[in-house]
């Protein structure tokens, strides 16, 4: 997404005015199993993602040694054991194995186990030199023909660590009901410190490491370790596995195929950038990349997870194969010509094979930018600027569409939402992050007329939004107390788009997605304050689509509890 | 299989006009029905709204219009993914729903259909054309009774005297060829009163035969919304009956529809059979069986052209506005499961047009179904019987579901030879 880098006056510390938040949520009481773990050579901790029903991908990163600094490239050449067990206390280990690492992978750890029985809680470890890791714990997913009654999903996007403490992690880990995290992107910023970090005048909470926007390998490595060592994302990455894709600032700001609004001529050539971008975040996360966790076998990343017959999640990629985003959408049209793609070909194609009726009955989208069209042709001209540095809702020649997003690649989603229909495929909700702020919509096949019907038909599906860890919003930029600027664009937006429900401009925190046969519901939790390390959280509001509605309605109170 | 023959049925004079005919039954089976009388006893409901989609029971048109319906859904057991089956069309999927078997076993792939013998297109009607077993002649035959309320001309044709007791449609609506729901309801309840049968199969047409032909507009469906809100009205009539008679706790009540509805603007129809007749090759030698939003395609030439013509069709097919797929029937038997009664070639258009062969005058309708947008449809169990169950399942319910499902729940004995092809969803 589009962010600048503002040095307009400061008038508040941003989220001040949300502290008197009610914490309704406090860490977590369990134990940490981190106690006796040795933290010197399993200084970034432990995680595992992408889990199958019979299978779960495992990560750490070794320190053997005390140059093996990450990005160092030195180091020796290790093995790690690892060990997969029925209970915390490891008294039935039912796997293990060992792995060797070395500089060439910056000592990371991953280990795609499998002869796990689904729908299980497993506790792992890592074991090197009789030193061992702090106890990870995962869950399988359910058998492909089982039938949950229930799954519970943690929903994130936009951790930029120089704005923030993680406080909607640590909450998120403080939960006992949830099977897993979905991460949406933007999962570690690529910016120097001073560079677009907390409010208006961009002060570093923390500052990031390197202290340098990172273009190199070993950039992207220290990068990566350093959002590893925050104690709130490692304690959540321990507690529950991951599923993530990456947006723009794990490589850097508005990428696309060719290149990037934060890529200039002097970082060295694009593609080779992108590539260490990505061999980093193979390296680093619990993800399966062209369908292994092995490295350097291929680096697509999108890919479907299922969860038995209830509901199947579809991971994109809308950077690594899109056409650049247009400059002037008004005057060449451009956003809708054919021949300009977000998805490429190929993953269009497969995203349309995840999208029939014969897969599982919720078909879940994680989408890394917002596919509900959006038009912003009332909004005040006073305002567009900081709509813009929030999220980069509108390009500054005052089109009124974000040329970042679907919306500037409009045949891409025509293409999709006529399959919906023509198929009559059902019960399609995307999950997306990016920009820093809370959606709920509906994906109107017409958009001009909705909620008139269009030869029956009104929407494709629902799109859930969650706002960002930290990544600034509009409150942010422009200084004023939440609920107030705020407030006015919000409502301009809903009166201008009544496919949108829900919007909210202010807000820090995460997502918890409640999957039932019935409906899907997304309750949106904010923090208090970005600043404050203790930061509480309360329940702002829920929405929920039912089953074969593709519409949303409020619900009147969050699911489960803590 | 044929129908069981239509020699031996009384008539008789069930109340409020209604009249019923009743087959014979052999004394031994009159005894077993007798004998279970006096015990506690199962009764299943079948219940199809006609062309109903699952977003109307939410509101999709706007206002509460099926609160009977949908408070039933949410007490009992329903199914968000369920579909109905190729092709998406009346006959089949009732066909479907009681022979528990597809349609290349049973013969009905569709509404209309290419006769090679009579050598034109005409609508399956006839009791000879369903091929397979059905459960009304199950419960038959082990000592239960069975009964048919069908609104549309065309279902009593082709399900014929199979089922212990009949009603014939009437009045019938001209044009639509239907009863309105308000009489077919009077029929069921007339029929549960003077025969109290186990098995009653009900169509109630009315939101079919609106949605076909509302005029008020694709957006406005005023029509639309009253045939749903009174399809809401009947199905109430029906619970009310089996709950003041003491029925309802005993019962198993399925409900569902054949198929969902799309809507086309007048422009937006296709007319294959000028285009394939432009064709050289296949000019006089393919005849168009026109079902709403499917086309059956039959090549008529020798059959060593026929991959040949198949290639030509498809290509031609593919090639014209408002084709969604045009799959070859043969290739596409595993999963389409269509006879040869079903054509070569199967042509669906896209949502938002209809087929109209062989002219382009040949189908005036707006709303139409038979393609694939037509699928979703309700489906759920209900009813006062402890094993009807509760709940949401994500399981794929399809209308060829509905016959092992009641013969479970009857307890009904044997299974078609070759095995169901639908799936138990008690």
């Amino acid at each position: 997404m589009t962010v600048y880098s503002p040095t307009r006056r400061a008038v508040l510390a941003a989220g001040a005015a949300g502290a008197a938040s009610t914490a309704l949520l406090t860490p977590g009481a369990h134990a940490s199993p981190a106690a006796t773990a040795d933290r010197r050579a399993f200084a970034h901790g432990v995680a595992s993602g992408d889990p199958l029903p019979t299978g779960v991908v495992l990560w750490t990163r070794v320190t053997p040694s005390s140059a093996a600094t990450p990005g160092s490239g030195r180091g020796p050449r290790v093995e790690v054991r690892w060990e997969v067990a029925e209970d915390a206390a490891f008294r039935r280990v039912v796997r293990r194995g060992r792995a060797v690492t070395g500089p060439w992978r910056d000592h990371t750890v991953k280990v795609d186990v499998g002869g796990l029985r689904p729908a299980r809680w497993y506790w792992y470890r890592f074991t090197w030199q009789g030193r061992t890791s702090r106890v990870g714990r995962t869950r399988t997913a359910p058998a492909a023909d089982a039938e949950p009654g229930r799954l519970r999903w943690g929903v994130v996007s936009c951790a930029n660590l120089q704005a923030g403490w993680f406080s909607a992690y640590r909450h998120l880990a403080a939960r006992d009901d949830l099977d897993l995290v979905v991460h949406l992107g933007d999962y570690l910023y690529e910016y120097a410190p001073g560079e677009y970090g907390e409010g208006q005048e961009n002060t570093d909470v923390r500052p990031h490491v390197p202290a340098r926007e990172i273009v190199s390998l070993a950039d992207y490595r220290q990068r990566h370790a350093q959002y590893k060592t925050d104690p709130d994302l490692a304690d959540l990455h321990a507690r529950l596995p991951f599923v993530v894709t990456w947006d723009d600032h794990e490589s850097t700001n508005d990428a696309w195929r060719g290149g990037a609004e934060n890529h200039q001529p002097d970082e060295g050539d694009w593609r080779r950038r992108r590539a260490r971008a990505h061999r980093a975040y193979d390296e680093w996360m619990p993800a399966r990349m062209s369908a292994t966790a092995d490295l350097g076998d291929g680096t697509r990343l999108f890919r479907r997870l299922r969860f038995g017959r209830l509901a199947e999640l579809s991971m994109l990629d809308l950077r690594t194969y899109r056409d650049q985003q247009v400059a002037t959408p008004l005057v060449d049209g451009e956003v809708s010509d054919p021949d300009r793609t977000i998805t490429g070909r190929q993953q269009l194609d497969w995203l349309k094979d995840s999208l029939r009726p014969s897969r599982p009955q919720w078909k879940l989208v994680g989408n890394p930018v917002m596919i509900a069209p959006v038009t912003f042709a009332s909004l005040p001209a006073e305002l567009v600027d900081n709509v813009n540095d929030v999220a980069g809702l509108l390009p500054r020649d005052g089109s009124p569409y974000n040329v970042d997003q679907w919306d500037g690649y409009t045949d891409d989603r025509r293409e999709l939402f006529a399959h919906i229909r023509d198929r009559g495929v059902r019960d399609v909700v995307f999950l997306t992050g990016d920009i820093h702020s809370g959606w709920a919509c509906e994906l109107p096949y017409d958009a001009g007329t909705y909620p008139v019907p269009v030869d029956g038909e009104t929407s494709a599906g629902v799109e859930l939004v969650c706002t960002s860890v930290t990544s600034n919003n509009l409150k942010d930029i422009t200084g004023t107390p939440p609920g107030t600027t705020s407030r006015g664009v919000e409502t301009a937006i809903k009166a201008d788009n009544l496919h949108v429900k829900y919007l909210d401009f202010d807000s820090h925190g995460f997502s918890v997605l409640d999957i039932t046969s019935r409906r899907v519901q997304m309750d949106w939790w904010v923090i208090s304050s970005r600043t404050d390390r203790r930061a509480g959280v309360e329940w702002s509001t829920s929405w929920r689509t039912r089953a074969g509605t593709a519409t949303l309605e409020q619900a009147d109170a969050p699911v489960g509890g803590r | 299989m044929s129908a069981p023959g239509a020699s031996r049925r009384t008539v008789l004079q069930a109340g409020a006009g209604v009249v019923l005919s009743t087959a014979a039954m052999s004394a031994p089976a009159a005894a077993q029905v007798a004998a279970r009388r006096g015990s506690r006893r199962r009764r299943a409901y079948v219940v199809v709204l006609d062309g109903c989609r699952p977003a109307e029971i939410d509101g999709e048109l706007g206002g509460d219009l099926m609160p009977t319906v949908r408070r039933l859904r949410s007490a009992g057991r329903t199914f968000p993914r369920a579909r109905s089956l190729p092709v998406m069309e009346t006959i089949p999927n009732h066909t479907m729903m009681m022979t528990g078997v597809r349609p290349d076993r049973s013969g009905v792939p569709a509404n209309a259909v290419y006769d090679r013998e009579l050598g034109e297109t005409r609508t399956l009607d006839r009791p000879g054309d369903m091929r397979a077993d059905t459960v009304l002649q199950r419960c038959r035959r082990q000592g239960l009774t069975s009964g048919t309320v069908l609104s549309k001309e065309y279902l009593f044709g082709i399900f014929g005297t199979r089922a212990t007791h009949r009603w014939e449609p009437e009045p019938l609506v001209p044009v639509s060829e239907h009863a309105p729901d308000v009489f077919t309801m009077d029929a069921t309840l007339a029929m549960i009163d003077a025969h109290d049968p186990d098995l009653v199969f009900v169509n109630l047409g009315d939101i079919d035969r609106v949605g076909h032909s509302d005029l008020t507009g694709t957006s406005l469906q005023v029509a639309r919304r009253a045939a749903l809100a009174s399809a809401d009205t009947q199905v109430s009539r029906l619970v009310t009956a089996l709950e003041d008679s003491g029925r309802w706790r005993d019962s198993l009540l399925v409900v569902l529809a054949d198929h969902s509805m799309d809507w086309s603007r007048p422009d937006r129809s296709v007319s294959l059979s000028p285009v394939l007749a432009e064709d050289p090759f296949l000019a006089d030698r393919v005849v168009v069986g026109q079902n709403g939003g499917a086309d059956l395609v039959y090549w008529t030439g020798p059959a060593r052209d026929r991959e040949q013509a198949v290639r030509r069709i498809r290509r031609l097919a593919l090639a014209t506005d408002g084709v969604l797929a045009a799959h070859d029937r043969r290739r596409a038997a595993s999963w389409l499961r269509l006879g040869p009664e079903a054509g070569d070639v199967v042509v669906y258009s896209k949502a938002g047009w209809r087929f109209s062969d062989p002219s382009p005058g040949s189908n005036p309708l707006p709303g139409n179904h038979g393609h694939p947008t037509t699928s979703p449809i309700p489906f759920f169990l209900s009813g006062g019987h402890p094993d009807v169950g509760r709940g949401s399942s994500s399981a794929l319910a399809t209308t060829v579901d509905v016959a092992p499902t009641v013969a479970r729940f009857l307890g009904l004995r044997g299974a078609p030879r070759g095995g169901w092809d639908g799936v138990p969803r008690l």
